[in-house]
């Protein structure tokens, strides 16, 4: 059902050529076999390895495709699995139910030219550093992005690395 | 000591976004709600059978603490959601993430609760024959909310008694 609608929609958008996969190893066989220009992944792909594919791209230093633009779609991500959808080395997480409009300006911003990828030990992806002007509208964006007052209901803390982080993010970063 | 590279590789989406002679937003847009109303039909279908397969999965969870039975579950749940929307019953997508909420504080905490599950599972099945009236929706909605809370609040004790029951309607009342 998932990978009908998403198809639904990016046909209406006017995707010409679709390469869809029900397993990772259909999808891995694509990504090794054909230039791809976007990659849209349920981080909930059977098999449970969505995150991990996304990982799998981003380190098979397979150019261009390693470089591909990556939709991450999650209809609920659990505790234990967000530090691997932050460090997978997606462009951008869109939560479901995806309305059409939605997953353009997603597309549309995750494609932008200039944003620079970085390979680390520890990370491969897309610089998770930038400003936030260009962001899409609309639903779904992170609270961190928001505006402080009067919509958060968190007290910033005043911390070396992250001068913004909230208590929150602190502990996350702590634990 | 680690090291770090930086690369900023040619993005041909871009230039593909750019090229003129394109869909213009509205229409392309319009083009792919139509795409779904086309699915329509087919993911209502999908998602009763989700249904049938989550109650059946309810049915054979055990009254004492069943994690492998929570995370069948919760495996069934997440996989409908989003599929409300496109069937014209997007309140289910709210059901769901509240179940798949509830399921992930649940084995996130090592409590247990099969009838706050049970009353999510029976409000799906309410909300999916439909025609209800919004105040009922959302009423439903509003005791699964509640419902779930009582599990994101970490002081809530773990041997606390049941948090819900439903009526044979599904009538959520926490």
């Amino acid at each position: 059902m998932g990978i009908s609608i998403l198809v639904s929609i990016v046909a209406g958008l006017g995707a010409k050529l679709l390469y869809r996969c029900s397993t990772v190893e259909q999808a891995q066989e694509a990504f090794a076999s054909h230039r791809l220009d976007l990659a849209i992944i349920d981080s909930m792909a059977p098999g449970g390895g969505g995150y991990d594919l996304v990982k799998w791209i981003r380190t098979s230093g397979r150019e261009p495709n390693c470089f591909v633009p990556i939709l991450v779609t999650t209809g609920h991500t659990p505790a234990a699995d967000v530090v691997r959808a932050r460090d997978c080395g997606g462009n951008i997480i869109i939560k479901k139910p995806i309305a059409p409009i939605v997953l353009l300006e997603r597309i549309i911003w995750a494609s932008k030219e200039g944003r620079p990828y970085l390979f680390s030990d520890n990370y491969v992806g897309p610089d998770r550093r930038f400003q936030d002007k260009d962001l899409p509208t609309g639903s779904g964006k992170r609270r961190s992005d928001l505006p402080e007052e009067p919509f958060s209901t968190q007290s910033p803390v005043e911390t070396e690395d992250s001068p913004t982080a909230t208590a929150e993010q602190k502990a996350s970063l702590a634990s | 000591m680690s090291s770090v590279r930086f690369v900023v590789p040619q993005m041909r989406l871009a230039k593909l976004l750019r090229t003129p002679g394109g869909l213009p937003v509205v229409d392309a847009v319009e083009a792919a709600e139509d795409n779904l109303r086309t699915i329509q039909p087919t993911c209502a279908a999908e998602l009763l059978a989700l249904l049938e397969l989550c109650e059946r999965s309810f049915a054979a969870l055990p009254e004492a603490p069943d994690d492998e039975g929570l995370a069948d579950i919760y495996a069934i749940a997440v996989r409908g959601i989003g599929g409300g929307k496109v069937s014209g019953l997007p309140a289910i997508d709210t059901a769901l993430v509240s179940l798949c909420d509830l399921i992930d504080q649940l084995r996130t905490t090592g409590r247990y609760d099969r009838q706050a599950v049970g009353v999510h599972v029976n409000s799906w099945r309410l909300l999916q024959r439909g025609g209800l009236p919004d105040a009922a929706t959302s009423a439903v909605l509003d005791g699964l909310h509640k419902v779930k809370r009582r599990y994101a609040d970490e002081s809530y004790p773990a041997d606390a008694g049941p948090t819900a029951v439903a009526n044979h309607d599904g009538i959520v009342q926490p």
